[in-house]
């Protein structure tokens, strides 16, 4: 995005221009606190991947220090949301967090230790992941990590095989993965997790295999499988147009997920979410706490250019939260500040049905699954009717074989674990959707 | 005052619209200022596809010097009146004034039926013929219509601007095929002008004026109407006997109803009232006309209080040769409403193109909705879009066939306009077909290709004969059904866009015609079923079954798809169970943009027709369509 965002807030846009953006301020001041957890977005990154729509970017112009500023001023801003309550989780991402300097990164944890109550995290009981790229995560960074609080890195391997990376132009060493997670252990990082990639172009199951069992060697407590999306906008999906090359087909990537599925199983990681395997699954303690807070629909505050957050409007979390998402623009995160607050894309202000909405659909990502009596009482209490329905999908579903439901809670079967969106989608349209 | 009425015709692009916008500017009806390229295509379609799809009629002020062989333009005089101004007045220096009648008229096959509307009222016609093309397909089938008329026909060569124009060549052409004298065509290049005051002054002297009323009471001939939601009704007339001024009572003598005009103009282009149009003229009459079944076009409009002995000849109704069905796009909701503004849509529409028919069908699939014939393919798919953009309705439409005849045991016949009518097996002697009289023009260097394309779509060569230098005509027997889907396009690849071709239906005749039914997880779907020679029964069976694999998507069961004769299953596919519906990421920042995704996935799946379990896509109703290769 280039000059001026376009920022719209619904229903509080000024109209006369003379502001011409609108910030985060309306939708975290309408939040209700104490909010528990926070994301960070970095926007820099060495080289931009083909498959990447995140936002993200090559910085040539040396914008760390004014960067990590504004954000510091944005925390300040937020941070009363927080209420002086511990913070329960922390997740830095991008872009590769890992790229800011070691002199950077000390500021920025100075700052957030000063900002937040960092106890929980600092005890343990809490967790503070930062993404790590495996050639820019040196010891040197990495103690400094650990030092401002940071008990959690998730590695962006996405694959061993260096053919793979070249398709996905992710350009690291495959070889540096393995160091860098060492690093990270002598560092005193106690929980590392891997992210890998599946279903590249040219991939075979048997390449994907020998991927998910060089990630089980490493000693990972925690994998993140995900397929090759071809998202809009990007240089793999032209290229796919272009037809540069054919993508896997969807039986293979199908094998692909339940083969993954399969052999981590046997070493003791489970799957709770689609794409997340931990051990011992969500109760062995080492599933993403922050990422769990998004699946349950918690509050949490967002800073950083393209960042997005959530905060409850009240303390009744039926009548749904507000979200926003920062402008994806640094120019304009560095030049507009409303009080610290950053300019917004896009503000949602909350609404029942949409909130029931979004608890099914990251709901039935979950092994845990969805709790059937609450989840049709707030469906109804938004729209009277959609309750019932909800529970004639739900049987409907069960017969087909893509959910079960047992001790109240409706979860997808082995096989509903890849028609997630399907059932989603077939639950949702019972709440709210003319 | 004199007056001359006349059509441009000619084969589709040869430059009519074009030639009207000179004529328009030569008689400064439109000041440079207004004009732009092909002015009388006011309909979007018009313009997006750069075609003319319906008639226009203008009138404009010409002055003639009697003799003369070429005219002195007002165009080149700023002191001559401009636009509406220039309707008044009279003989001047620049000659006598005549009153100029025109029609512009669409040239593409299917469209054939204005330009013979546009003829009726008309004494004489301006031929066209592109100097780089010469004469095509549709320059004579239009030629013969207008000689049919017994109109005066001025030939005229437009394009000579192009360096590729061979002007001598085309006129010969002309004399050849025709019969009109080459010395009797008027060079012109409609883009540059030049040739217009020649061409002015012919069609003063050349073109007779109209013929001296028959009767003393009043008659006009409806050659067109809209439908406007102001003022109702709008008609166009062309008056042969006496003259209707506003205020007049006047009665449609077909449908017996009478109205109280209100307003009377002619379109100069721009609608500009005018107090009467008298014997010879054109115009529009509006009369608070609010139900379309009161007005037909090729009705005679006469007075109330003295009525006309006999009405005009009118038209001869178009016989429709493609089918299909209009269903609306929606999933009509229990009032019904989509089905009924979809009819009221059509009833309007079929006001301004009385050339389509309809009558109202029930499909098991579809619900309810439209059976509709049309003069062509594009016909249909111009009605298609006129009906969505026009009447913002959303239209599912299915694959076009054609009239099929079925003699029954005892000798009687029905006739079928959709396969799912064709009684059972056993009940019939047999299935006649339309056959068609297919002229082709063509460069020799394609002939061979062409040949066989003809043979391989079931024709029977009749005869060939020279066009000029290096093209010939040929005559082939073929049936309508392969004609309707890709052979026209197949002839323009063949021939690199030189081929033109024309068609009439000349006969029905017996073959060895099937039903194929497509059945969907087990149901037999009618909206897809087809008929077809036996012989290319399985191959259009599987090619379209292959077809429908592409467009339904992957369903959490699996599909069988199978096409069958009576109950005989002769080609068979699957659509696999889909095993995967999932994305791999819902973080923070894609919470909102999923839930949009599946939500709009989710509105999609109601815009499809469903059968049994399955959803069926709109597009799939066409894929019938496809021939494959
Ligand atoms: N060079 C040149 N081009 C012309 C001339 N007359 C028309 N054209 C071009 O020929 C094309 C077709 O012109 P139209 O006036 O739309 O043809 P038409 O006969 O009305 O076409 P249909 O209504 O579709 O049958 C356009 O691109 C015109 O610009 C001419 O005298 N010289
Ligand atoms: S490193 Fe990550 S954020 Fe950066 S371009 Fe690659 S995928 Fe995108
Ligand atoms: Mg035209």
């Amino acid at each position: 995005m280039n000059g001026p965002v376009g920022i719209t807030v619904s229903g509080s846009g000024r109209g006369d221009g003379s502001l011409g953006w609108t910030s985060a301020r309306a939708a975290v001041a309408g939040g209700h606190g104490p909010v528990r957890s926070l994301y960070v977005h970095t926007p820099f990154c060495v080289h931009k991947c083909h498959y990447c729509d995140f936002y993200s970017f090559v910085d040539q112009r040396d914008q760390q220090g004014a960067f990590v500023e504004r954000l510091i001023e944005e925390l300040r801003a937020q941070a009363p949301l927080a209420s002086g309550a511990p913070l329960r989780t922390i997740f830095v991402g991008g872009g590769t967090p890992s790229l800011l300097r070691e002199d950077v990164w000390r500021r920025l944890l100075s700052e957030m230790n000063g900002l937040f109550d960092l106890s929980l995290i600092r005890s343990g009981a809490g967790e503070f992941t930062v993404e790590c790229n495996p050639e820019s995560a040196t010891a040197e960074l990495l103690g400094v990590l650990r030092a401002g609080g940071v008990n959690r890195v998730s590695m962006g391997a996405q694959s061993f095989e260096a053919r793979h990376l070249r398709t996905l132009e992710r350009r690291h060493d495959p070889e540096r993965v393995a160091e860098a997670l060492d690093l990270a252990a002598r560092a005193g990082v106690e929980r590392r997790s891997i992210d890998l990639i599946y279903a590249v172009p040219g991939q075979t199951l048997a390449e994907w295999e020998a991927d998910v069992r060089r990630a089980l060697a490493l000693g990972t407590t925690h994998l993140s499988c995900y397929n090759l999306t071809y998202e809009p906008n990007t240089a793999m999906t032209v290229r796919l147009k272009r037809g540069e090359f054919t993508p896997v087909d969807d039986d293979l990537e199908a094998d692909m997920f339940e083969l993954a599925g399969a052999l981590l199983a046997e070493r003791g990681l489970e799957r709770y979410e689609v794409s997340n395997y931990a051990l011992g699954g969500i109760r062995g303690g080492q599933a993403c706490a922050h990422n769990l807070a998004y699946w349950r629909q918690e509050s949490w505050l967002a800073a950083g250019p393209s960042a997005s957050g959530h905060v409850w409007a009240g303390p009744d979390r039926r009548a749904g939260g507000h979200r926003w998402k920062n402008a994806p623009n640094l120019g304009a995160y560095l030049a507009q500040s409303d009080g610290g607050y950053a300019p917004v894309a896009e503000h949602e202000a909350p609404d029942r049905a949409r909130a029931v909405r979004e608890r099914i659909m990251t709901g039935v990502r979950l092994s845990e699954g969805l709790d059937a009596a609450e989840v049709m009482a707030d469906a109804e209490a938004a729209e009277p009717g959609s309750g019932t329905r909800l529970a004639a999908a739900a049987a409907e579903l069960e017969a087909d074989g893509w959910l079960a439901s047992a001790s109240g809670r409706w979860r997808v079967t082995a096989r509903g674990w890849l028609g997630a969106d399907f059932v989603a989608r077939k639950l949702m349209g019972c709440v709210g959707v003319a | 005052m004199q007056i001359r009425n006349f059509s441009i015709i000619a084969h589709i692009d040869h430059g009519k619209s074009t030639l009207a916008d000179r004529l328009m500017q030569a008689t400064k009806a439109v000041s440079a200022r207004e004009a732009r390229a092909q002015l009388l295509d006011d309909m979007d379609i018009e313009r997006e596809r750069g075609i003319t799809i319906k008639a226009s009629a203008v009138t404009v002020m010409h002055h003639h010097t009697p003799g003369a062989a070429a005219d002195d333009l007002e165009e080149n005089d700023p002191a001559a009146p401009e636009g509406e101004a220039a309707l008044t007045g009279g003989d001047n220096a620049h000659g006598q004034l005549f009153m100029l009648n025109f029609i512009d008229t669409p040239g593409h096959v299917d469209f054939n039926y204005e330009v013979s509307r546009a003829l009726k009222a008309c004494e004489g016609a301006l031929l066209v013929v592109d100097a780089t093309q010469g004469v095509q397909a549709q320059t004579v089938v239009n030629a013969y219509l207008a000689i049919n008329e017994n109109l005066t026909l001025i030939p005229v060569i437009n394009k000579i601007d192009l360096p590729s124009a061979r002007a001598d060549e085309v006129a010969m052409e002309i004399e050849q095929v025709l019969g009109l004298p080459a010395e009797d065509c008027i060079h012109v290049s409609a883009k540059t002008g030049i040739g217009i005051p020649q061409l002015l002054a012919a069609i003063c002297e050349r073109l007779p004026a109209p013929a001296a009323p028959r009767f003393t009471q009043t008659r006009g001939l409806i050659f067109d109407a809209q439908y406007d939601d102001y003022r109702g009704v709008i008609v166009y007339a062309r008056m042969f006997d006496g003259s209707l001024k506003v205020g007049d009572k006047i009665r449609m003598m077909g449908t017996g109803r009478s109205f109280q005009i209100t307003d009377i103009g002619k379109r100069t282009p721009k609608p500009v009232r005018v107090p009467s149009i008298g014997p010879g003229e054109a115009g529009y009459i509006v009369a608070a006309i609010r139900s379309l079944a009161d007005v037909r076009v090729g009705d005679t409009i006469t007075l109330d209080n003295d009525p006309a002995p006999e009405a005009l000849p009118g038209y001869k109704p178009p016989t429709q040769v493609v089918f299909c069905d209009f269903y609306p796009a929606t999933t009509a909701d229990a009032k019904g409403s989509d089905f009924e503004k979809l009819r009221d849509a059509i009833e309007k529409l079929s006001l301004n193109d009385s050339s389509f028919t309809y009558i109202p069908v029930h499909s098991e699939a579809l619900g309810f909705g439209f059976r509709c014939g049309f003069l062509g393919l594009l016909h249909m798919e111009i009605t298609q879009e006129r009906l969505e953009r026009e009447f913002q309705t959303e239209v599912v439409q299915t694959a076009p066939t054609v009239t099929y005849q079925v003699v029954m045991h005892d000798g009687s016949r029905l006739e079928v306009h959709n396969p799912a009518e064709l009684p059972k097996p056993g009940t019939f002697d047999e299935i006649r077909e339309p056959i068609c009289k297919v002229e082709i023009i063509l460069p020799n260097e394609n002939i061979g290709d062409v040949l066989k394309l003809c043979s391989e779509r079931r024709g029977v060569f009749k005869s060939q004969s020279v066009v000029g230098e290096n093209r010939q005509m040929l005559t082939w027997e073929i049936p309508l059904a392969e004609l309707i889907y890709d052979f026209y396009d197949k002839l323009k690849a063949m021939t690199s866009g030189y081929g033109t071709m024309d068609y009439e239906i000349t006969d029905f005749r017996p073959n060895d015609l099937v039903k194929v039914d497509i059945l969907i997880n087990g149901e037999k779907v009618e909206a897809l079923a087809l008929i077809c020679h036996r012989q290319n029964a399985d191959f259009r069976g599987r090619i379209l079954l292959k077809k429908l694999q592409k467009q339904i998507d992957r369903h959490q069961f699996e599909i069988p798809l199978q096409a069958a004769i009576g109950g005989k299953i002769i080609a068979r596919e699957t659509i696999k169970a889909f095993r995967k519906d999932v994305t791999a990421k819902c973080y923070g920042g894609d919470v909102s943009r999923k839930r949009k995704l599946l939500e709009k996935q989710k509105e999609g799946k109601k815009k499809m027709k469903s059968v049994g379990r399955v959803d069926i896509p709109q597009e799939a109703f066409m894929a019938v369509l496809d021939q494959g290769e």
